[in-house]
């Protein structure tokens, strides 16, 4: 399978879908699903194989390289059945809304150049597609219109400035080596100098960081997701963000290898030493922001930033149990975190948008396999064990602990407290309680919605109880960047220094459950009576709500609220309104006076002429 | 061996829990000078439970309180009890961290169904306090596993019979007695009993429960007493080389954390979270710190 | 005028200058014999001097093409010296002349339309002969013909805003023109010649620095015209007046013919390496003066304006860096200027006459109303922005290459400056693509498409914007040599005085 071939199906096939819309819907629809699952199962077929390939097109005389390899495998596998999920949660959602070719063209086009991001094997296409994924996730993002073309522009400012220290790092290596191949280079750049290598690490950061939403380059992010359309919400939380990790592996692990970039820096100022620390910081802060919001979206989204953190400690810690960890957690956290967004976009699929939390609940009983999905989802999210999320983040902790760094552990572990604290107000507040009268009538989701997310509720069972298959592959990821191989069983991993055995887990977890649910069965059966007799004793209740979901956390809230103003987001905004009023004050430059403009004429040959005189040129 | 271990382990936990629950109103009620009702009144009152009717709000209130019960006894089968520990080899300390947290998850996926006000407020205050005492807690078990380079519990266990008890070594003392100061909050009794503070806000989680419902919440509540106190001498008194010992051990901490129920009023739980951050916090935090500099 | 014969059979070079010309004396004639016809003749023209551009360009790469007129030889004659460069800016004045005469075709329906055709053709005639000719006063004489022409475009309209930058813009002009003048003859009392082959030949001999007051008084006043800061009042005003499809032509074609003269004065004439600092300094003054004025303004035409002014700041830039490869990148910069700057005037053109108003606020809704014009306008400004696959990209990616390969420290503290003007760039761009397709739009608004003779061209711009943009080597080959033409003084002088 020629992986040219692949990104022309990925290319042609988002603008063919955008030509048939202007035919049928149904063409068009039909034919978004069928060129995301043919993608999905070319990539497939690409397990295994290491090749690399130099495309026709050159660039400026730079060749363009194509390679697969596990790493670019199992990136590109997560994208395309995110991607493939995705497309097919549309299908209802963005029925009979405006532009919808437009919306597929798009969400076409993101999934493809995220697909070109991981199989370049060169710097030049890498950030060639690198860019085209940036504006198509722009006009994406503002989409919705309303704020969301604050969003957007919030987004590609920052992306822009991330691409440009990009760039700046491209060419810098291109002008020392000659050369953006990534092999090539991996090899050239062992003679390189530390200060150099520390250079490119922390430029290429700048942009990974931004994509990444790593504190404090994370303000794009919150409103983003809030505002972009849920579907694209998973594209846009699950990968596209997480291309960051991506990059942050490229340039740390596969440029400029393990050995230099874990020892670039001294003592406590290790670059990955603090590289974890910003990680720590991005898991903490945005988790208890999280536990503030009372808009769904806004919630997931600054929980995608803390589980961010995650990832970046993992891989950042440069042990084969972190590396292997990082990417794990991306892996399932794409999964729940589309899961997440597929729920609320169901819930306001039935229920005309809404997202406010503290006007939704009840749901469970109308939609009840959305309700299992967010259960599943928010398993995952807090890392229950038998969830996915739990053995990723097994695997950071262990490592973080054993490694001694216990401050970066407990990061890590009161983050994930914190996370249940969200998590259970996301789910309480929408599916547990009181349903709003307004919605006594909601339906079930509509199958082409509840298709993804049974499949992603499996994936997260799936890779929570039999963990092994997706670290035997991780894994050799990370010997392919020179780390120890781990010891994968299917169950998990097997150390002395102590073991994971998810089957053992799961066994005891199904037969301890059979026995409580006989113990219940022993008792006389439950009589099911509406939810307010117990409350109410039998008189009468307030008609409106009476379930207690506003201000949840109250007591927390007044304690922790002063202390989580989003200071580097406010920090921000008056840096641009300071460039604003330069930019005003700029202008005035032009007076509109054509006499100071024959003046400035007449300087500047002055001035030309007192350079010479001065100096002597 | 390990079949008879698995079932074991969990039914000695839930026959200490009960006892506890026994024991702890019979030396209430001494303190308070009253005659108290007999030790076994538990046994009977669960018993009794069993045969009484309930209500029930869906079939998430059901599942709820038997994914608690499970989240409980799966937790005990992953602690030392002397000896026996069924699942010694299958995540270690880390996995008993998240297993704490499936009983109190599945009351407030229970509780939740019910729209019962009380029951909200109960659970946001449980997650809330949970919050506040994890902060100390994680600290302290982190200086742990880091003092003693391992995650798994049983090595803890064994290696403390070998060197003596955490609790008086010197760069664990102060972990140690912050483990103490937050005893009681992990425990739910006074003065952090803010979660059921049956005075204010009907029990809260377990407003809604009855008959059956109650008799397994009642359970499940035995089984985290055991569990706090079962923690405790694991990691700090040095577990021990058999029950007997153990459960003596056990006994011991928990008259002590009795007097203090009895002796202190309830906090509210801005107080509460606001000392736990506090004093047991900046000990746990400067223990860790001198873990840390004796490991170098 | 017969030397062309020599080389292989290609057409003169000089036709690329003497038909554009002819038709536009010969355009009141024919005016008498029928008006309607009028508007198709430039389209002719320039499509005839393409194509005798493209067919000469293969021709100039290997030699460039000598064209003596009155049959003497240089430096005793008025001399063409077609080489890469002049026919590569050639056949761009050409492709864009031809496509805003195809989009004025339906553009221009009001005024005076045979004069505006007239003194289209000149402006680009001159346009032509200015980056053809080989002596200085013939590159004066073609440089007022562009000037005087594009006074009164601007002006076209007629209103006040027009005529009042039309007469800011002949002031400065005039002021700029005498400078150049009083330069040319300071150059000719002290070397006898207006040959510029002939003349860097002697300050070669004498050294570039005997001749510095000659060159400070050519270089300001061939500033004007080529817009660097501070030189370059007049560009807004004029820019935003005039009609849309004229616009096109100053910012795509005129400002940048300035500039090429200033950098071959600069590099041919003089060689003044020491000076060259300088401009870099200059460059990046002027493309972030440019960039920063351009984000606070709310009227689209005068953004666009202000942007160009950033876009010549970036390409003073690169040439003043002198290395084949920032010259290649500068070069490349300005067909991607052309391109772009060309697909966004004609674009905002026709969202113009359908709004009815020049504000920002305005195009609200557009990406309903005229969804291919809106498409032109994103495309042109991510190539702008310099976004891959278009053709901004690699122009820019090569200037910045260039710059990176220079050691001294300042060159990185001056990317960073550029990179900041891009980033400023992004965000003004990018708040009107936002504002023509996201923004709530009025109800009730049909679509209403810009006709298709406006689109044609447009959509040719747009083609050529990703064609390059994704393969870039279409136009590399010849930006190679044309870059090595610009620095090669002695190889300039060599083939031209044989």
């Amino acid at each position: 399978m020629s992986l040219e071939l692949l990104l022309i199906i990925a290319f042609g096939g988002a603008i063919v879908t955008y030509l048939l819309g202007k035919i049928s819907c149904r063409i068009r629809e039909g034919f978004a699903v069928l060129i995301s699952l043919s993608l999905v199962v070319m990539i497939a077929c690409l397990y295994g194989e290491n090749g690399t390939e130099s495309i026709y097109f050159h660039f400026l005389g730079l060749p363009l390289i194509m390679r697969t390899n596990m790493l670019s495998w199992f990136f590109a596998m997560a994208v395309s059945a995110l991607g493939a999920l995705s497309v097919i949660f549309s299908l209802n959602y963005m029925k009979n809304r405006e532009r919808t070719d437009f919306y597929y063209l798009m969400l076409l086009m993101v999934n493809a150049s995220m697909l070109g991001i991981i199989f370049s094997g060169d710097l030049i296409s890498f950030f060639i597609f690198w860019e085209m994924m940036s504006w198509s996730t722009f006009l994406l993002i503002s989409y919705n219109r309303g704020p969301a073309v604050a969003a957007g522009l919030k987004y590609i400012i920052m992306s822009i400035i991330g691409s440009m220290a990009m760039l700046v790092g491209v060419l810098s290596l291109y002008a020392t080596y000659e050369t953006l191949n990534m092999a090539t280079l991996a090899e050239l750049i062992g003679s390189a100098s530390s200060g150099y290598l520390l250079f490119l690490l922390i430029i290429f950061s700048i942009a990974f960081a931004i994509k990444n939403a790593l504190m404090p380059l994370h303000t794009w992010l919150p409103a983003a997701y809030a505002e972009a359309p849920t579907p694209f919400n998973g594209v846009l939380s699950g990968m596209l963000t997480r291309m960051g990790m991506y990059g942050f592996l490229l340039i740390m692990y596969v440029i400029v290898g393990a050995t230099r970039a874990l020892n670039l820096g001294s003592g406590l100022f290790k670059f990955h030493y603090i590289l974890a620390w910003l990680g720590a910081i991005t898991i903490v802060i945005p988790t208890f922001i999280a536990i503030l919001q009372d808009d769904a979206k806004k919630l997931l989204a600054w929980s995608a930033v803390g589980q961010g953190g995650y990832m970046i400690v993992g891989i950042a810690v440069g042990t084969n149990l972190g590396l292997s960890g990082g990417i794990f957690h991306t892996l399932n956290h794409a999964i729940y975190i589309v899961l997440l967004f597929m729920c609320v976009g169901a819930i306001q699929y039935r229920t005309g948008g809404e997202r406010d939390l503290n006007s939704l609940g009840g749901f469970i009983k109308k939609m009840p396999f959305t309700f299992i999905g967010t259960l599943l989802g928010i398993s995952g999210l807090v890392g229950i064990p038998l969830t996915n999320g739990f053995v990723s983040k097994w695997l950071i902790y262990k490592t973080l602990i054993l490694e001694g760094y216990p401050f970066l552990a407990f990061a890590a572990l009161i983050g994930t407290w914190g996370c249940i604290l969200y998590c259970y107000k996301f789910i309480h507040h929408i599916f547990l309680g009181q349903l709003p009268g307004k919605y006594q009538n909601v339906q079930k989701a509509p199958f082409s919605m509840l298709l993804p997310m049974i499949i992603l509720s499996f994936a997260i069972l799936f890779f929570g109880i039999l963990p092994g298959i997706p670290l035997k592959i991780i894994d050799t990821i990370g010997t392919s960047f020179g780390f120890k191989s781990m010891n994968v069983t299917i169950w998990g991993i097997a150390s002395e220094t102590g073991t994971l055995n998810t089957i053992n887990i799961f066994a005891a977890v199904l037969i301890v459950s059979i026995i409580a649910w006989l113990m219940l069965k022993i008792g006389p059966k439950a009589v099911s009576v509406a939810q307010e007799d117990t409350y109410a004793a039998g008189a009468a209740i307030p008609k409106d709500k009476y379930h207690y979901t506003v201000d949840f956390y109250n007591p927390l809230y007044r304690m922790i609220t002063p202390y989580l103003k989003d200071f580097i987001d406010a920090f921000y905004m008056k840096f641009a309104h300071w460039i604003q009023s330069l930019c005003n004050g700029t202008r005035r430059v032009y007076t509109g006076y054509v006499g100071n403009y024959v003046m400035y004429i007449v300087l500047f040959l002055a001035l030309l002429i007192f350079i010479r005189l001065k100096w002597s040129l | 061996m390990q079949m008879i271990e698995m079932i074991l382990s969990p039914l000695l936990a839930l026959i200490i829990g009960i006892f506890f629950l026994g024991l702890s109103r019979k030396i209430m009620a001494r303190i308070q000078w009253r005659y108290g009702p007999p030790i076994t009144q538990p046994v009977i009152d669960v018993i009794r439970l069993f045969s009484q009717k309930s209500v029930s709000h869906g079939k998430l209130f059901n599942l709820g309180i038997i994914f608690s019960l499970a989240g409980s006894l799966v937790l005990v089968l992953f602690l030392p009890l002397a000896q026996i520990c069924p699942l010694s080899g299958s995540g270690g300390m880390l996995v008993i961290l998240y297993m704490m947290l499936l009983a109190p998850l599945g009351i407030a996926l229970s509780g939740g169904e019910s729209a019962n006000p009380n029951t909200s407020i109960g659970i946001s205050r449980k997650f809330i306090l949970a919050l506040g005492y994890e902060v100390p807690l994680l600290l302290i078990l982190l200086a742990l596993m880091t003092h003693y380079k391992t995650i798994s519990i049983v090595h803890i266990v064994s290696i403390q019979q070998n060197t003596g008890w955490a609790f008086v070594s010197l760069p664990l003392l102060l972990s140690g007695i912050a483990y103490v100061l937050i005893l009681p909050a992990i425990l739910g009794i006074r003065p952090f009993e803010v979660v059921q503070a049956s005075q204010e806000i009907s029990s809260g989680p377990m407003a809604e429960y009855g008959g059956p419902f109650l008799a397994l919440a009642t359970i499940q509540h035995a089984l985290s007493l055991f569990i706090g106190i079962a923690l405790f001498v694991n990691l700090f008194l040095g577990g021990a080389g058999n029950l007997l010992i153990f459960f003596l051990k056990m006994l011991v901490v928990f008259v002590l954390v009795l007097f203090v129920n009895a002796a202190l009023p309830r906090l509210r739980i801005e107080q509460a979270v606001k000392y736990l951050w506090r004093w047991p916090t900046l000990l746990a935090f400067i223990g860790m710190i001198i873990v840390l500099i004796v490991r170098r | 005028m017969d030397d062309a014969g020599l080389f292989s059979g290609g057409p003169n070079p000089i036709l690329l200058v003497v038909v554009p010309l002819g038709f536009a004396f010969a355009l009141p004639l024919i005016g008498f014999v029928s008006k309607k016809i009028l508007k198709y003749i430039p389209v002719g023209v320039f499509m005839f001097n393409l194509v005798v551009a493209l067919r000469l360009l293969p021709l100039v790469l290997k030699q460039p093409i000598l064209v003596e007129i009155g049959g003497f030889s240089p430096p005793f004659c008025i001399n063409l010296v077609a080489g890469p460069v002049g026919i590569l800016f050639s056949a761009l004045i050409a492709l864009a002349g031809l496509l805003v005469a195809v989009y004025t075709l339906v553009y221009i329906k009001e005024g005076p339309e045979e004069k505006y055709h007239i003194l289209y053709l000149l402006l680009l005639t001159a346009a032509t002969g200015v980056v053809l000719t080989g002596d200085i006063f013939n590159l004066f004489v073609f440089f007022e013909i562009l000037c005087i022409s594009s006074y009164t475009l601007v002006a076209y309209v007629g209103n006040r805003a027009g005529i009042e930058s039309s007469v800011k813009y002949l002031i400065q002009g005039a002021v700029g023109s005498s400078l150049l003048l009083i330069g040319i003859g300071l150059l000719y009392g002290l070397f006898g010649t207006l040959n510029m082959a002939d003349l860097a030949r002697q300050i070669v001999s004498v050294g570039s620095s005997s001749a510095f007051i000659p060159m400070a008084f050519m270089i300001t006043g061939l500033g004007i015209e080529a817009a660097i800061f501070p030189l370059n009042s007049w560009l807004p005003d004029a820019h935003s007046s005039a009609p849309s499809s004229v616009s096109a032509i100053l910012s795509g074609i005129a400002i940048e013919v300035g500039l090429y003269a200033v950098v071959r004065i600069l590099f041919t004439l003089f060689g003044l390496s020491s000076f060259f600092l300088f401009f870099v300094f200059l460059g990046v003054l002027t493309l972030l003066i440019g960039e920063m004025c351009a984000f606070s303004q709310n009227n689209i035409k005068r953004m666009l304006a202000y942007s160009s002014i950033g876009q010549i700041g970036l390409i003073l830039f690169a040439f003043a860096i002198a290395t084949a490869y920032a010259v290649t990148g500068g070069l490349f910069q300005m067909i991607s200027h052309t391109l772009g700057k060309g697909l966004l005037f004609l674009a905002a053109g026709y969202m113009i006459v359908r709004s009815g108003s020049m504000e920002i606020s305005s195009l609200k809704g557009m990406g309903k109303r005229m969804p291919l014009t809106a498409l032109a306008f994103t495309i042109g400004a991510f190539s702008l922005v310099g976004l891959p696959p278009f053709i901004g990209f690699p122009s820019k990616f090569l200037i910045i290459r260039s710059a990176l390969a220079e050691e001294a420290l300042i060159f990185n503290i001056l990317i960073g400056l550029i990179l900041l003007g891009t980033v400023i760039e992004g965000a003004y761009f990018f708040r009107v693509v936002q504002v023509i397709y996201f923004q709530k739009e009025n109800e009730h608004q049909k679509r209403h498409e810009a006709p298709v003779a406006a689109l044609i061209p447009m959509f040719l711009f747009m083609i050529a914007i990703v064609a390059i943009g994704i393969y870039p080597k279409l136009v590399t080959g010849i930006l190679d040599s044309a870059a090595s033409e610009l620095l090669d003084r002695v190889d300039y002088i060599r083939s031209v005085i044989q």
